[in-house]
């Protein structure tokens, strides 16, 4: 059976990521996903493609499963009230349904 | 007239040097739109071998010298990288259209050095054949980390100053440059951040502690305690030393492309940003190379020395020093003190500094 989830998509600077991972820590989630990735958005293209000498323009995007909205508000309340006024970021929330994945849904399974 | 026409002979014969022209040759590149691209990991691991033989070459040369020849220049070093972000902010930082924190922030990486540019410093001068002590490399933390530090403290106390008065206006989010975008539309997306008590003390340790774990200082710092501590002599004579100026010139190649591509967003901030990022490393160049020809008739500091501290001096840093920036000045546009660092102060730096201190310090040693 599948358990009914949240998912919270964050994308943001590169540069943020030890900090944005330790505020996901410290919220109770149970994990999360990071990727590299690049685009355009409000504060212009960044990352991909160019060559680079500093990691100052990669991007990165979180993905957290969370059993609740509440729980995926607070941490993305954090984190846009932290970093967003000075950092191009980006936060959404989708629903999801966990099929596997045993530290989510116990030991049980889903 | 004899400085002139042996400063342009200089100049003609540096741009055929490997590394200036490859600098030049990556810039054509990107301004034709090319499609070359070099991997990132190559780049990462290209400045690591570069410092981690600076480090090295440092290193072996501290463990047979006299190490208070060492004091003045180092003294200098860290005098002159706190004195740089000072003149950013009251320079640069009174110009129209530019804002204050933007100003220090862009002062911290010009006071900040580059590995880049000290690499192809200290291949020039080899090339040239003109002595400078082993150790010059060295210098290197002493400039950069003070001007880091510099400027994240004094644009922190800037922007509590401007919160202060801010909250005493009674008038939350009025007119201040410290809140980026649109204040209504940010003050409905974050509540908490209107009421925001008065930042927090800046802490001078972390800073240090960011810049020492910085890829590029970390390298240099490592080379540097393996020379002192180890006997490297073998692997740095195969492998660290022959490669040094072919990856060098790999570099220079990216930071050509690179300068070019962000010439464009220089564009979009004050054009007080284009004068400042060429006059500046000339400004900084010749305070350090009149420090150091103190240092040079009073402790006997070699010519060559000389040159490698006002290159230093002149060098804006490009792989440390914008994130360590960016995270300990965050509401300072990165646009601006990366876009004036890498499209046009790197290049000034490498292009015109470095031939130009030369050139000086050849006119001196003459007379």
């Amino acid at each position: 059976m599948a358990k009914p989830a949240k998912k919270l998509v964050i994308i943001t600077e590169k540069i943020l990521l030890k900090k944005i991972a330790q505020i996901i820590e410290e919220s109770g989630a149970s994990g999360y996903t990071v990727l590299e990735t690049g685009g355009k958005g409000s504060r212009n293209v960044r990352s991909s493609g160019q060559p680079s000498v500093s990691d100052t323009k990669a991007n990165v995007k979180f993905e957290v499963l969370t059993p609740d909205r509440d729980l995926a508000e607070k941490i993305a309340d954090q984190i846009g009230m932290q970093f967003f006024l000075d950092f191009a970021g980006m936060i959404y929330l989708c629903d999801a349904e966990v099929l596997y994945g045993q530290s989510f849904c116990g030991p049980e399974g889903c | 007239m004899d400085f002139f026409s042996n400063f342009f002979m200089d100049f003609v014969k540096q741009l055929q040097s490997p590394t200036l022209s490859f600098l030049i040759g990556g810039m054509a590149l990107a301004a034709l739109g090319s499609q070359l691209e070099i991997p990132e990991a190559i780049c990462k691991i290209i400045i690591f071998m570069l410092l981690a033989k600076i480090g090295l070459t440092g290193g072996m040369a501290i463990r047979n010298s006299n190490l208070t020849e060492m004091v003045l220049p180092v003294v200098f070093a860290a005098l002159l990288g706190i004195l740089i972000v000072f003149i950013a902010r009251y320079t640069l930082g009174r110009m129209p259209r530019v804002k204050t924190v933007d100003a220090i922030a862009t002062g911290g990486l010009f006071g900040a050095v580059s590995g880049s540019t000290m690499a192809a410093a200290l291949t020039l001068l080899e090339e040239q054949k003109i002595q400078f002590e082993a150790w010059a490399g060295a210098l290197y933390p002493f400039m950069d980390i003070p001007a880091l530090v510099t400027a994240i403290v004094i644009a922190n106390i800037y922007l509590n100053r401007q919160q202060l008065k801010e909250m005493a206006y009674a008038e939350p989010l009025s007119k201040v440059a410290v809140t980026a975008g649109d204040d209504s539309r940010t003050r409905r997306a974050y509540p908490g951040r209107s009421t925001r008590a008065v930042l927090p003390r800046v802490k001078i340790w972390p800073i240090v502690q960011e810049s020492l774990q910085g890829p590029a200082l970390s390298a240099m710092l490592l080379g540097l305690a393996l020379g002192v501590f180890a006997r490297p002599e073998s692997v740095y004579q195969n492998f660290y030393d022959p490669l040094f100026r072919g990856l060098l010139s790999i570099l220079m190649l990216v930071m050509g492309m690179e300068a070019w591509s962000r010439v464009g967003e220089l564009r979009k901030v004050a054009q007080w940003y284009v004068v400042y990022s060429v006059v500046a490393p000339f400004v900084h160049g010749l305070i350090a190379f009149g420090l150091g020809l103190f240092a040079h008739y009073t402790t006997g500091f070699s010519l060559g020395g000389v040159v490698v501290l006002a290159v230093i001096a002149a060098s804006s840093s490009d792989i440390s020093g914008p994130p360590t920036l960016r995270a300990g000045i965050p509401s300072a546009n990165p646009s601006a003190y990366i876009g004036a660092s890498t499209a046009i102060g790197t290049p000034v730096a490498i292009g015109l500094c470095i031939p130009f201190f030369l050139g000086l310090a050849q006119t001196f040693g003459a007379n």
